[in-house]
């Protein structure tokens, strides 16, 4: 069952440039308990993403078109108060540095239970309490510490109770955006395992974006690789990262080291930033593409399926499967 | 094309600045009073007669209403109120500014050492300002003027100066700490670069702009004090300004009798203190942190 | 000249290394919290490698770094420069010391003046200490610009730093760090702030300058992966102990010490089932 389905969706930010373009007509779904996660470098909207999906996007930004199906609502066309209604209910958000999502002066215990109440004004103090226990034993800190203040917390705890304040209410999604990045390589490797774990046992939907692909792989089923506001290839996490087709993720695969990488890395030569002004329908990645094709720019080239789940949204040269 | 930094962050300043309404309003009425100050080096130019000090009409002897030669109407001896008007306009420039500008040279200079250099001389600094900055300004000048007699304007402006310019002070000793430990500063160390040259050429340009806009509350305060200064007797009597026609009109004891005469310079007190003011916190909106933000696209 | 730099020619010793933050200790207060940042190290670099220091947040590397180009003084032990102690330098042995340990930081948005040019900022260093006259400085410039890949040099010349993306400003740091030449330079996760496809040219970048000039280097990061890259060899550390020091590919194939083994666990990777 899809519970979220995304259509030509397109978001722009007014700067003193103009329009900038930060999400240029995409379109993907997610099945049930299903994860998905959006790759890519700076700037190429994958945070813009998140926040829209959590009616989060700043004052100067605007869905300017596309549609965001969830449970039956268009969630671009909502008003802020259909937001408080699902925001924390319904959709949650996992958020990046989360040692400034938990404020200072209230303890933890309390903060966690203010979510649940919000949502759930009617619950009685005992019922609200066993629901306290329940997501502390989820996130594994114990109900010892339920009542101390984040800063006697450390990072990885305090990204756990980020998680449980996500949790509270058991949504039925959650976006994750780059819950991991501000952490310790040990910790984040606790964190990202107990995030699967939950994800696993709760049938969650999980939204996770990152910019470390080997995080993304670590975590999600199906991947989205994201070039400048583009999904630029999508499709299970086999196929993408073992099988890659698009230019780009090429590169971007190429350029990350891992403890069995070969000394001869292809390094690529040093890449144009993408214009993201304006709405174009073609390739933005075409300007430092090796491709020979010249209409890419313009022309939008289409998606091109690989498989039934794997597709690239490229031209038939730049996929290397045609001569020019 | 070389752009400089700074015209490029002015002309970004500018253009936030001027959508502002306090900074539009202010701006205008700032322009009228400089038009006022101009216009005084012109007025004597008129005839004798206008002269804001010594001129006086042969045929008028006492206070009189406005006409059709005299605008504003004259004070008790016969002297043009409006020339008077426009001379306060320029002396309130000229002590305001000063008087702002000596502050704020002193109270930069010293803020960014104390800040930069800490330990024992920050300690030392701090504490004179503290001391001077709980002083009451006026009544020292008020004490000074007693004992000392009457002061040539450009005392009054210097005194005023040093007394101001810890406020002034505490503020950019704060900004030179933030600045202190930014990675551009730092670097600048490890290249070898010694601490004056850090201070003025690393530091300073980053503190300037706030540094300006202290200075438009200290051209409020310094006309403010001057107004009162001459109002209560103390202030230079060669010199005509608008705490000075007060002056006149109490004590000639035409307060009530010559609207004419008393409005206009409190009037004019007003405007100019608030039109610096307004000014002020269109700049302090230009100058938010959260506009100056250099990031990722 | 210890007898260890003699038979390894290090080109940078540390011994004894420690050093210690202390609250203020105030007229009321008896406090005696003391964080120790570096626990007596122990390390030496040989002149013309890539050394890497592999930790994670408050491991002390950068506090290691910051003592080397003397941002911070050590509380304990000594320090080595060409067998030389360096430890306390002042005056002019400092500003000699400064022509010859350089840095490169960690975030290319904030490492700039941003009311300077480019030229401006990497002339500071020729300008502090008085090389060369202004023909001479020019052109060192323009070269250093075009070594550090922005070409040509000239157009980069006048140009702010706003004007330029992260990947460039950090090639701006490093030409800065090196156009005084200096023998050692400390490069503190100087590509931690930037996209993965930017790290890898820096990174080559990094090794051409050292084939050419010949220079040593310290790579300070918390990615395993990337030292193992870059580095020939590599120092762990840990809570301000160095738990292991090998050459890279020992580290990582042969891991001794169990906080070693635990990083290499625990690096991400593409696990498919």
């Amino acid at each position: 069952m899809t519970i979220l389905s995304v259509e030509n969706l397109s978001i722009g930010y007014n700067t003193k440039k103009g329009l900038l373009t930060a999400v240029n007509n995409i379109s993907f779904s997610l099945e049930h308990g299903r994860s998905l996660g959006f790759v890519g470098e700076s700037g190429c909207g994958k945070t813009t993403i998140g926040m829209a999906l959590m009616g989060l996007l700043p004052e100067n930004a605007a869905i300017l078109s596309g549609k965001i199906h969830f449970s039956g609502e268009d969630l671009s066309r909502f008003t802020e108060k259909q937001w408080r209604n699902i925001r924390g209910k319904e959709i949650a958000m996992i958020f990046q540095a989360a040692m400034n999502a938990l404020n200072p002066v209230f303890r933890v215990g309390e903060q966690i239970a203010e979510a649940i109440t919000t949502h759930n004004p009617d619950l009685s103090t005992d019922k609200v309490n066993d629901r306290l226990k329940t997501l502390f034993n989820m996130v594994e800190i114990p109900e010892s510490r339920m009542s101390d203040f984040p800063h006697e917390y450390s990072g990885g705890m305090k990204q756990r109770a980020i998680i449980a304040m996500a949790l509270a209410c058991s949504p039925k999604l959650v976006v994750a955006d780059e819950p991991t990045t501000a952490l310790d390589v040990i910790v984040q490797d606790q964190i990202l395992k107990e995030i699967k774990k939950i994800q696993k046992a709760m049938n969650m939907s999980l939204i996770f974006i990152s910019h470390d692909i080997a995080v993304v792989a670590e975590v999600c089923e199906n991947i989205c690789v994201m070039y400048a506001g583009q999904i630029v290839e999508m499709g299970t996490k086999q196929e993408v990262f073992k099988s890659p087709k698009h230019p780009y993720t090429k590169t971007l695969l190429a350029s990350y080291l891992s403890l069995d990488s070969d000394e001869d890395i292809f390094v690529p030569d040093m890449m144009e930033t993408p214009d993201l002004t304006g709405i174009n329908t073609g390739c933005r990645f075409s300007v430092n593409c090796n491709c020979k094709s010249k209409n890419c720019s313009k022309d939008a080239p289409g998606w091109i399926d690989l498989t039934s789940t794997h597709k690239a949204f490229c031209c038939e040269q730049g996929l290397g499967r045609k001569q020019s | 094309m070389r752009k400089n930094h700074y015209i490029m962050r002015f002309q970004k300043g500018w253009k936030i600045f001027i959508k502002n309404p306090l900074g539009k309003t202010g701006l205008f009425i700032l322009f009228v009073f400089l038009i006022m100050a101009f216009a005084s080096f012109f007025v004597p130019h008129i005839g004798p007669m206008y002269d804001p000090m010594t001129g006086t009409d042969p045929n008028i002897k006492v206070s009189t209403y406005p006409s059709l030669s005299h605008w504003l109407g004259t004070d008790n001896v016969g002297r043009d109120l409006f020339a008077q008007l426009l001379e306060g306009a320029k002396v309130a420039f000229i002590v305001g500014l000063s008087s702002a500008f000596i502050s704020i040279v002193i109270g930069t200079a010293i803020g960014m050492i104390s800040g930069y250099a800490g330990g024992i001389i920050d300690i030392l600094l701090m504490r004179i300002a503290d001391i001077i900055m709980v002083m009451p300004s006026l009544v020292i000048l008020l004490i000074l003027a007693s004992i000392f007699g009457q002061f040539n304007i450009w005392i009054i402006v210097f005194i005023i100066a040093i007394l101001r310019w810890p406020a002034v002070s505490r503020i950019i000793r704060s900004q030179t700490l933030s600045l202190k430990h930014r990675p551009f500063i730092e670097a600048s160390r490890v290249a070898g670069a010694s601490n004056i040259r850090i201070i003025f050429r690393h530091i300073m340009p980053n503190v300037l702009p706030l540094a300006f806009l202290y200075m438009t509350f200290r051209v409020t305060s310094a006309i403010l004090v001057e107004a009162a200064l001459s109002f209560l007797g103390f202030g230079d009597p060669s010199q005509v300004s608008w705490g000075m026609m007060l002056q006149w009109v109490w004590k000639t004891g035409h307060m009530f009798q010559a609207p004419y005469w008393l409005i206009p310079p409190g009037v004019c007190i007003s405007l100019l203190t608030l039109a610096f003011y307004m000014l002020g916190r269109a700049m302090d909106e230009v100058l938010d942190p959260r506009l100056r933000k250099e990031g990722q696209a | 000249m210890t007898e260890l730099t003699k038979k390894n020619r290090f080109i940078i010793e540390l011994k004894g290394i420690v050093k210690e933050y202390s609250p203020q200790k105030s007229f009321f207060s008896k406090c005696d919290n003391r964080v120790i940042a570096l626990n007596s190290i122990d390390l030496g670099i040989k002149k013309g490698e890539i050394f890497g220091l592999v930790g994670q947040s408050g491991s002390g590397k950068t506090t290691m770094g910051r003592l080397l180009v003397k941002l911070e003084q050590a509380t304990h032990g000594t320090i080595f420069l060409n067998g030389n102690p360096v430890t306390n330098l002042t005056g002019k042995a400092l500003n000699n010391y400064r022509s010859r340990v350089q840095m490169i930081f960690q975030d290319p948005y904030q490492s700039l003046n941003p009311y300077l040019s480019i030229s401006e900022t990497i002339l500071e260093p020729l300008n502090v200490h008085k090389i060369g006259n202004n023909d001479q400085r020019y052109e060192k410039v323009i070269h250093t610009l075009e070594t550090v890949g922005l070409s040509p040099g000239k157009e980069y010349y006048d140009r702010y730093p706003h004007q330029l993306s992260g990947g460039q400003r950090q090639r701006v740091a490093i030409a800065r760090a090196i156009v005084l030449e200096p023998e050692f330079i400390v490069a503190d996760e100087p590509t931690s702030m930037l996209d993965a496809t930017i790290a890898i040219q820096l990174f080559r970048l990094l090794t051409q300058i050292r084939d050419k000039f010949n220079m040593t280097f310290l790579f300070i990061t918390h990615n395993l992966a990337a030292a193992k890259y870059l580095c020939d060899r590599i120092a762990v550390i840990h809570e301000g102990n160095i738990v292991e020091i090998n050459t890279a590919d020992e580290i990582i194939q042969n891991p001794q010490h169990p906080y070693t083994k635990k990083l290499i666990q625990v690096q991400p990777g593409f696990h498919f089932n």
